[in-house]
Order: structure tokens, then C-alpha cells, then sequence
């Protein structure tokens, strides 16, 4: 059997795989960005000229296949659903059953993420819709579970006790299903410090512009963990992320020409950040540091 | 008594900080390479206990490590870590010797389960959410 290397936009090596492997990947979506491949792992070419890759990336999936995938994906909620449903909720969420609010709450994002019904392709089955849905009920179901337990044990404040849950819940599905469950509101962004960034996603990638004016370094220096002491700053945004995600960020100053541009990651999103998410620059330069420095002072005289 | 060492190898350095961040609770000693020539070179001044290890890399890819070192370390158990879940490439994975496979993004538990599963030496479990 052939196989196959196959290198992206950064020359990061997938290989070797056969092409079953790679039909399957490219039937999920997961290689948009081949640039090259190789039969030898050595010698690598253009995609153009291994036929069978570029048949094999680039066809569209059958429709078939796909309605194949998505009922088996159905099959394994399903599935999973009726394994949980006698399940403790921490052997749910992989936590000790004595572990924090905190945990609980970080367990719970990790997991439900998977589920959103806005996450599913456009032309997801019913069926996995459905599913994804009924995961996603279930889940938040045993973290508000979980809040009200606490907080008639009194372990936590009552304010500080409620996950805003209904945060990641798309408008379909939130009213109705979940609002009668919990009686706190979601939190809000801050209108104010939103009107500083631009946010919008290109490939994959979050582009984060955050405009400046004189005095205001709340971003920078606003959150205890994230802030520009470790390259980090909180983006005021209603933009539903990932942690991981790359980001492009620029940040301009008022009264300053120069901006500052980097490469960045998210660090942290909600409930740790709430409304919005924070982003950790890379790669920076003292020089980039420096400016940040002197800018969040000058913001506190 | 030394403590085990668990080798990470991801090109890409926050992914390499949060898997270091994930395991800050496990007695183990944290090493790093950030490519599959870097980690055979670290892997010449000792064998750790447990590698973590990603499949797509500039240079020598993560499945070619995995071959590599299931011949020259196989008390090693590794471990990978990609977003790429196939089942079929889950499956080449655990063929080609990795004792275990978390599909990213994952969740710093879930991380730390596998790697003390490994540390014990019992056999980590893949993903069991679909």
C-alpha cells in the first residue's frame, strides 16, 4: 500500500498515512491546507502531481459518505448519552466529586464545547442536530445541577455561584430549553471597553484591532492573570473562541503613529473571562514591551 | 529517588507551555523539543517514562518519530496529541506503538489522567466522549 506525506502552509509534516487515511481526513475537513506531498517522505512535490491526492483532497464528499459520518457520530451521543445517564455528574466530567466550583465549571466548558448545535456544518443531519443538542441539555443540566448544590451548601456566595451556562447557547436553543433552568443572568459585556476592539475571524485565525485612547490600559491591566505583565490582555467581545485559537493582534494608541502588531493565542475564555476572552502575545520584542509599559503607567498617573 | 521524566515534542511552544501548565500536579520531571530531530537528540541522553507527542511537525513528522522510537525505546509509552481524530489515523497511531491518543483541544485533566495512567503503567484510555 502507497503512502503518503503530506506538508502545510508551514511545512509541518503529516506522514506516513495511507490514502484511506487521508480520504478521511479530508472528509472531516481536517486537511484545508496542503501544500505539498511526498511518496518518500524526503522529496516533495506539488499536490498537482499525485493525482490520487489531489482527487482524494479536493473531491467533494459523496453525500453519502457524509450522511454516513454524521449517523455515526449520531450513533456515538446517543450512545455516550445513555452510558452518562447513570453516571455520577464528576465521573461525567472527569473531576473529583469533592473538586472545586471552579473545576466543575472548567470540566464542564472543556466538554459541552463539543456539542454547540451552532458548531454543526450547515448541512448536518437532524439527527446529529438533535443528538448535539440533547448533549448539550444534558450537560448544562448537571452544571446548573451541580451550582444549585453548592450553593445551598452554602460553599460558594450566591452571587459568585451561577455559571453563566447560557452563554454558549445559541439563540435557538437558549430560550426555551434553558432559561427557566437558571436564574442568573448571563454576564454582559462591558459596553465601553467592547467599543475599544474589533473582532472578526479570517481562516481559522481571530483578528483582534484594539484601539486605545489616552488613559486606558483596562485591557492591558484589568485582569489579575492576564494582563501586559505577561504579554497577555483581555479583549472585550461577544465573539465565541477557543482557547488555542491563533490570533493576529494590533494594538494603536492614541496620540502614537506607531502600532504595535503580533502573533497571539487565546488564553483564556469564559467563564474564566467574562465577556470576552484574553490573548497571549507571542514572539514579543523588548521594544513592544517597553511601549506597553509606558503607556499602561502613564494611564495610572 | 529521580523523578520520571515526560518528554514533550510540539513544534508549537503554547501548546508545549499549556501541556507543561497541565501537568504541573504530576511528580514527574517536564522535558521539551520542539521538533522530531530535537527529541531524538534528547532521547540519546536518556529514554523518559512518557513522551507526549504531536503528529504534524516540521522535519521529521510525529507518526515517523512514533515508528522510530517504538524500535530504539519501547518501555517508552507515548502518548499523542493532535485535532486530527480519525479513526483510521487513531488507529495507525495505536498500531505504530503510541499507548494512548487525546484529540486536541483537549482538557488539561484529561491530560494529566493519561499521563499518570502511563506513569503507573497502566494502559490509557483514548477519548471516550465522541
Amino acid at each position: 500500500m502507497s503512502a503518503y506525506w503530506l506538508a502545510d502552509g508551514e511545512a509541518r509534516v503529516l506522514g506516513p498515512i495511507g490514502l484511506g487515511v487521508v480520504r478521511d481526513l479530508a472528509l472531516k475537513g481536517k486537511l484545508k491546507d496542503v501544500r505539498a506531498v511526498s511518496k518518500d517522505g524526503v522529496n516533495f512535490v506539488p499536490l498537482s502531481e499525485v493525482p490520487e491526492l489531489l482527487q482524494a483532497l479536493t473531491s467533494a464528499p459523496m453525500k453519502e459518505d457524509q450522511a454516513r459520518a454524521q449517523g455515526k457520530a449520531t450513533e456515538q451521543i446517543r450512545t455516550w448519552l445513555a452510558d452518562i445517564a447513570s453516571r455520577e455528574t464528576h465521573s461525567v466530567f472527569k473531576v473529583n466529586k469533592d473538586a472545586s466550583l471552579g473545576a466543575y465549571r472548567a470540566a464542564f466548558f472543556a466538554l459541552v464545547h463539543r456539542y454547540v448545535p451552532s458548531r454543526l456544518p450547515a448541512d448536518a443531519t437532524p439527527e446529529l442536530r438533535l443528538a448535539c443538542e440533547d448533549a448539550f441539555l444534558i450537560l448544562s443540566g448537571r452544571m446548573v445541577d451541580v451550582e444549585r448544590e453548592r450553593r445551598a451548601a452554602s460553599l460558594v456566595a450566591p452571587q459568585a455561584a451561577m455559571v453563566p451556562v447560557t452563554s454558549l447557547i445559541p439563540p435557538s436553543v437558549a430560550p426555551m430549553a434553558l432559561g427557566a433552568r437558571t436564574t442568573t443572568p448571563v454576564a454582559t459585556p462591558n459596553t465601553a471597553l467592547g467599543a475599544l476592539s474589533k473582532v472578526r475571524w479570517k481562516g481559522g485565525m481571530v483578528y483582534v484591532r484594539l484601539s486605545l485612547p489616552r488613559g486606558e490600559a483596562r485591557p492591558l491591566m484589568g485582569h489579575p492573570e492576564f494582563n501586559w505583565k505577561n504579554d497577555s490582555l483581555v479583549v472585550t467581545s461577544d465573539e465565541r473562541v477557543m482557547v488555542g485559537t491563533p490570533a493576529e493582534i494590533t494594538l494603536s494608541f492614541e496620540g502614537h503613529v506607531t502600532q504595535l502588531n503580533t502573533q497571539g493565542r487565546v488564553v483564556a475564555v469564559a467563564p474564566q473571562i467574562r465577556g470576552g476572552f484574553a490573548v497571549r502575545m507571542l514572539d514579543m520584542i523588548e521594544e513592544q514591551r517597553s511601549m506597553i509599559r509606558t503607556w499602561v503607567q502613564r494611564a495610572l498617573t | 529517588m529521580a523523578l520520571p521524566g515526560v518528554l514533550i515534542v510540539d513544534d508549537d511552544q503554547l501548546m508545549r507551555v499549556m501541556l507543561r501548565d497541565a501537568l504541573s500536579d504530576v511528580p514527574c520531571t517536564i522535558l521539551e523539543a520542539d521538533s522530531g530531530t530535537t527529541a531524538l537528540k534528547a532521547l540519546e541522553a536518556g529514554t523518559p517514562a512518557v513522551m507526549l507527542l504531536d503528529l504534524v511537525m516540521p522535519g521529521l513528522s510525529g507518526m515517523e518519530l512514533l515508528t522510530r522510537v517504538a524500535k530504539i525505546a519501547p518501555e517508552m509509552a507515548v502518548l499523542v496529541l493532535s485535532s486530527l481524530d480519525t479513526e483510521s489515523l487513531v488507529q495507525q497511531a495505536l498500531d505504530s506503538g503510541a499507548r494512548g491518543y487525546l484529540v486536541k483541544p483537549f482538557h488539561p485533566l484529561d491530560v494529566q489522567n493519561l499521563v499518570r495512567a502511563a506513569l503507573e503503567g497502566k494502559s490509557p484510555r483514548e477519548n471516550s466522549e465522541p
